[in-house]
């Protein structure tokens, strides 16, 4: 117990837990950052567990730092450390877009918000599958949008990783979709979900035909997201 | 020359020079390893901000407290880790400066008052202010050496597309 509380007091202040991995907010070379610390787990063999407590750590890195490529924002990665196995990131101050929506429900519905929050969900999904990359955990607390410019920040790239496979990408929003209707359907609108289908499209129009039929195919499945979830309203 | 603390209580002094006209010389020097005090020289024209190079400074700072450092010096490092590449020589090459570099960012860790003094002695040219970086930066080189494409522009500064790289350069 007092090792992991020494622990954090180097890591700056905790901000979040999970299963994998705790959340710090902290300070790099004078700018707001965020440390995310993959813990050891006790259960396992040693030597496997830091295996692949690393290998996860740097699939991680490697993904953010693609979907920033493939013109994703995506928090600016400040540092790895392979020994601590800790990840430092750019500081994103804004509400997720779990807590935008849920302010909807209670306070009323903001349309043109709303719209662009779609607009900016579907074009950056659609540029990220697009390159080939699968987020793996698309859900509404796993978006930011940014306080000041509102520009639409993807984080967690944790279950990230690379495929060809449209299947992998169909599961993608699969995720996506429960995570709306579960949470959001409130403030379901389809129109919003047809803009967000729409981008989706447009960021991956560049694609081969085989595989825009395979969007096709999701496109369908977001529509009936928007249906399905404005029915229950 | 100005300060910067990076990590455990150690701080980078950086100093920006332009129309140096002894690169030669110091490149001689460096190489024989008889730079006193020693300092590592960047080719500032690779540099839009410092930012990128605090956070190369940072891990040179970390791998030495490991004493896993891949080059010989820490300041070798910060080069080699500014670089955002795993070729050593070649990192040297192109993000140090060669014998006709006129503008230079010198970077000295943990500097005292006296070897700030004997930095700035060492090298003959005018000492500017690091805001000038931006200004300066040579962007279509940036862009080449570290294989920014204008789509990543698009949604980040140069700089951070720069701190990316040099952070996950030892992941990919």
């Amino acid at each position: 117990m007092d090792s992991t509380q020494e622990q954090q007091q180097d890591f700056g202040v905790l901000l979040k837990q999970g299963a994998e991995g705790r959340v710090f907010v902290s300070t790099f070379v004078g700018r707001k950052c965020v440390i995310k610390e993959r813990f050891s787990k006790k259960y396992r063999h040693p030597l496997l567990d830091s295996k692949l407590t690393l290998k996860r750590l740097n699939a991680e890195a490697r993904c953010m730092t693609k979907a920033r490529k493939l013109g994703v924002p995506t928090p600016v990665l400040y540092a790895v450390d392979p020994l601590l196995h800790t990840l430092t990131f750019e500081y994103v101050d804004g509400l997720s877009v779990k807590d935008i929506l849920l302010g909807f429900g209670s306070n009323g519905i903001n349309e043109e918000q709303l719209i662009d929050i779609a607009t900016q969900i579907g074009n950056a999904v659609g540029k990220l599958h697009d390159g080939g990359l699968v987020h793996g955990d698309l859900t509404t607390s796993n978006m930011i949008i940014k306080n000041n410019t509102n520009q639409l920040v993807l984080i967690d790239f944790g279950l990230s990783f690379i495929s060809t496979i449209p299947e992998d990408k169909a599961v993608d929003l699969y995720v996506l979709e429960r995570a709306l209707i579960s949470m959001h359907s409130s403030c379901g609108d389809v129109k919003s979900f047809k803009a967000m289908v729409r981008y989706y499209e447009q960021a991956s129009s560049s694609q081969a035909t085989w595989q825009k039929a395979n969007n096709d195919w999701m496109k369908v499945k977001l529509e009936l997201a928007g249906q399905y979830s404005c029915s229950t309203r | 020359m100005k300060s910067f603390p990076v990590a455990g209580g150690r701080s980078v002094s950086l100093g920006l020079f332009s129309d140096v006209s002894n690169s030669r010389e110091l490149l001689e020097l460096m190489q024989s390893g008889k730079l006193e005090p020693e300092v590592a020289f960047l080719n500032a024209s690779l540099v839009p901000d410092v930012f990128p190079v605090l956070a190369a400074a940072h891990k040179a700072v970390v791998s030495q407290g490991r004493e896993s450092l891949t080059t010989r010096t820490l300041h070798s490092e910060l080069v080699y880790n500014y670089s955002g590449s795993k070729h050593i020589t070649e990192s040297l090459k192109r993000c140090g400066i060669s014998d006709d570099t006129s503008y230079i960012l010198a970077a000295r860790f943990d500097a005292s008052n006296e070897e700030i003094k004997a930095v700035e002695k060492l090298i003959c040219g005018t000492e500017i202010d690091l805001a000038e970086l931006e200004t300066r930066a040579n962007q279509p080189q940036i862009l080449k050496h570290y294989k920014i494409t204008p789509q990543e522009l698009s949604i980040s500064t140069l700089p951070d597309a720069i701190v990316c790289r040099i952070a996950a350069r030892d992941a990919l």
